[in-house]
């Protein structure tokens, strides 16, 4: 991904050279002062031709490039050594759901967490990205690519992150009053600490649950 | 501006003739209508250019307070709205309006009627939008996306007006171009074909098609927008039916179709510009007028390329890249075609010139941006960051600022009779140079870099962008000061400039034919037409006259032997 940005910033930092050099050049060498008469030039059409097909060229080239690149990007590496092993090829799969002015995701066993994801190290993940309200974009873009969340629609994200440690990110569409304080953060933990989290956080959430069926059993408001 | 006085009967029972503000206000004549749009353009283009200022100023240093979020919001929604639909697209109209009828030597337009409405809805529409300052603006954004604009999300009355004001000015764009493309088809003069068409008259037409198809695309959306907000539709409302992505897609056909006109503007009005100030005809006027139109179709074609993070397929994203990219080659063929025009000239340095390279350099850094946008998976990192922010305004800034600045200082003279400040014009050209260059090239590396998203009212400390956000709006205070003093000089120059005769630039095309302003029906007599540049050809049958006469006098005077 990285790489076809810095070869269509280089492209576009070339062309931009080239246009500023040309109108440098033609502004100093043909003022008026020099006292000649216009040349009365016309370009032929085979000067077009060699332009138009070398632009063509170039079009096409970059073009090949982004859809090669693009084919890359979209393809996660498969789980690695180090990674889960419970997966068996599989990607580890995590629904991410927008809405004003959070994230939460949903884990494969039914466990959830707000603001934070915690994935395991090497290992393939797919992300689904869902949206509850109006269009956000999830953007972590340390680890992985764009994407927006669109209520009704599912949108995919692949990535596999190769180092432990902490991510942040932020929403990228304005999603109204709160946008910009609408920040993720991906923790990226051992297979063994991401097993243990989303037990931990499921007998959790499954003790909550009780408690308040427990309440509302007796009568009272949670 | 007002015409010479012309001679009138005087008798009782006769009123003299109306002031000039009733004149104004009630005529149909495409130069007074095309006057008002350019006026009130510049006049927007103001209180764009104070939202801008007031954004930059809360975006000065990290998790400022001086706006408060909602304000903000608002302020990017108006400043968004107001320079496309308020400035950039009526001063582009406006441009046509006046001086295409006259490149092609018609006495008025084919449907003055249908035109003055059409002037009439936009002066609406920016009322009903600036009217929203009485109740409370949109806050959704410059393009709203469906489902923050439903009512469920934003239940105030702002995007009711937000959509009353851009279908009233829409419509009011679509009626002028109609009546425009009429009269570039039906009124041509005796012997202006299509291929002697000049190039900005030209332009005119493939923006009048462009804005037919466009215009109506953005009316079906903010109708539907509409029946969703106020009579529980279900178009971009998700869950019954209704599709959030539809919004996108027509909304971005419009806002694509839109970039490519102020951009087809500009070339148009560049390259009379570089004909004139070297004196060469342009370098292949075929392809250049090919090129327009393609950039026309092709540019509006690639509306996906806003799209690129939005769950569409794979599919989609490649053929919105292959439009895209496919843009270099009439962008190309353009740019090539307008600085061979000057190779070989002798350029004369003056206002008119230097804005019009100062767009061809503006325009490049944005279009070569935009090509980084376009690859696919480089747009997964870079969609909504700041360096989009900073290659559209390159792009539009040197379209709609640059290359509307260098069309104001060359035909000025036309509409006024009078010379715009040459000194002033200098300053003010270097001063926006510097502003831009500043105000949005550092955005480039916040974008790219740091990944700072756009739109975002505030940004923190430790997002590392601090020291780039300073320069911005550094230089965008100064970019402000140097349009201030560009619409300053013209407003000065309107009364007080130089008196500038009928042709003050010894331009090609048939407006310079004719009065400094010209008279309401615009030529008492019209040249016969026999190539693409009619007053190059009178010059030269003058030329051949008079040395003719000379040889015959020198002859007559020789001593008889």
């Amino acid at each position: 991904m990285d790489t076809l940005l810095w070869i269509g910033s280089a492209v576009a930092a070339i062309l931009v050279i080239a246009v500023a050099g040309a109108l440098l050049f033609v502004v100093r060498r043909y003022r008026s002062e020099r006292g000649a008469e216009p040349r009365q030039l016309l370009s032929g059409h085979g000067l077009q031709l060699r332009v138009g097909g070398a632009l063509a060229f170039l079009a096409l080239v970059l073009f090949v490039l982004g859809v090669v690149f693009t084919g890359n990007a979209r393809e996660s590496r498969a789980t690695g050594s180090s990674g889960l092993s419970s997966l068996k090829g599989e990607p580890l799969r995590i629904e991410a759901t927008g809405q004003q002015w959070l994230w939460r995701y949903d884990y494969p066993n039914g466990a959830f967490s707000y603001y934070e994801l915690v994935v395991p190290a090497d290992t393939a993940i797919e992300l689904e990205l869902e949206s509850t309200d109006v269009v956000h974009t999830w953007n972590v873009e340390e680890l992985a690519r764009k994407a927006d969340a669109v209520p009704g629609k599912t949108n995919r994200v692949v990535f596999i992150a190769d180092e432990e440690g902490t991510f942040g990110g932020s929403s990228a569409t304005l999603s109204g009053q709160s946008y910009a304080s609408m920040k993720t953060a991906i923790r990226v933990v051992s297979p063994d600490e991401y097993e243990d989290f989303v037990e931990t956080r499921k007998e959790e959430i499954d003790a909550a649950e009780e408690r308040v069926a427990d309440l509302i059993a007796e009568g009272e408001t949670p | 501006m007002s015409p010479r006085p012309r001679p009138e009967l005087v008798a009782d029972g006769y009123s003299p003739s109306r002031p000039r503000w009733q004149q104004l206000t009630t005529s149909a004549d495409h130069k007074d209508i095309g006057q008002i749009l350019i006026c009130g353009a510049l006049g927007f283009l103001f209180l764009a250019l104070v939202e801008l200022v007031l954004m930059r100023i809360q975006l000065l240093v990290p998790e400022n307070t001086f706006l408060d979020p909602v304000t903000f919001n608002r302020m990017l929604s108006l400043y968004g709205t107001t320079s496309i639909f308020l400035f950039a697209l009526p001063l582009v109209l406006g441009f046509f309006y006046y001086v295409a009828p006259l490149q092609i030597g018609a006495r008025g337009t084919a449907l003055p009627r249908l035109g003055q409405v059409g002037m009439g809805l936009w002066v609406a529409g920016a009322t009903v939008l600036y009217a929203g300052f009485l109740f409370t603006p949109s806050e959704a954004g410059i393009n709203p996306l469906s489902p923050l604009s439903e009512r469920a999300f934003l239940s105030n009355n702002g995007v009711d007006a937000w959509a009353a004001a851009a279908g009233l000015a829409t419509l009011g764009f679509v009626l002028l171009s109609i009546n425009l493309l009429t009269t570039l088809r039906t009124m041509r003069a005796p012997g202006l074909a299509w291929r002697r068409m000049p190039l900005f008259a030209w332009a005119a037409t493939v923006s009048s098609w462009l804005m037919i198809f466009i215009g109506p695309v953005l009316l079906a959306a903010l109708t539907m927008l509409m029946i969703d907000r106020n009579y529980e539709g279900t178009f971009f409302a998700d869950g019954s039916g209704g599709a959030p992505l539809l919004w996108q897609h027509l909304s971005w056909i419009f806002f694509t179709g839109s970039y490519m006109l102020i951009l087809i503007f500009a070339f148009g009005a560049i390259s009379e510009i570089t004909s004139a100030f070297s004196r060469k005809p342009h370098f292949n006027r075929p392809v250049t007028m090919a090129s327009l139109a393609a950039i026309a179709v092709i540019g509006t074609l690639a509306w996906m390329q806003n799209m690129l993070t939005a769950p569409i397929g794979i599919g989609w994203m490649y053929y919105a890249m292959l439009m895209a990219l496919a843009l270099l080659v009439p962008f190309g063929l353009v740019i090539f075609n307008l600085i061979s025009t000057l190779a070989g000239g002798t350029l004369r340095m003056r206002a008119p010139l230097l804005f019009a390279l100062g767009a061809i350099l503006s325009i490049s850094i944005g279009l070569a941006s935009e090509l980084v946008h376009s690859l696919v998976a480089a747009a997964w990192h870079l969609r909504n960051t700041t360096d989009a922010t900073a290659a559209t305004h390159f792009a539009l800034v040197g379209g709609a600022v640059l290359g509307g600045f260098a069309a104001l200082h060359y035909w000025f003279p036309k509409m006024t009779g009078r010379t715009m400040g040459e000194s002033l014009g200098r300053i003010s050209f270097w001063t926006i140079l510097v502003g831009l260059l500043l105000g949005f090239a550092p955005l480039f590396f916040a974008g790219t870099l740091e990944g700072q998203v756009v739109d975002a009212y505030k940004y923190f400390a430790d997002d590392d962008v601090t020291a780039y956000n300073v320069i911005s709006s550094i230089g965008v205070l100064i970019l402000s000061v140097g349009i201030l003093l560009n619409v300053a000089n013209a407003i000065f120059s309107r009364t007080n400039g130089p008196a500038a005769g009928h042709d003050p630039w010894g331009g090609e095309t048939l407006e310079w034919f004719t009065l400094s302003p010209p008279e309401p029906h615009n030529f008492d007599v019209l040249p016969d037409v026999r190539s693409a540049h009619p007053l190059r050809d009178i010059r030269e049958a003058i030329g051949h006259r008079s040395r003719r006469s000379e040889q015959a006098a020198s002859r007559e005077s020789q001593p008889v032997a």
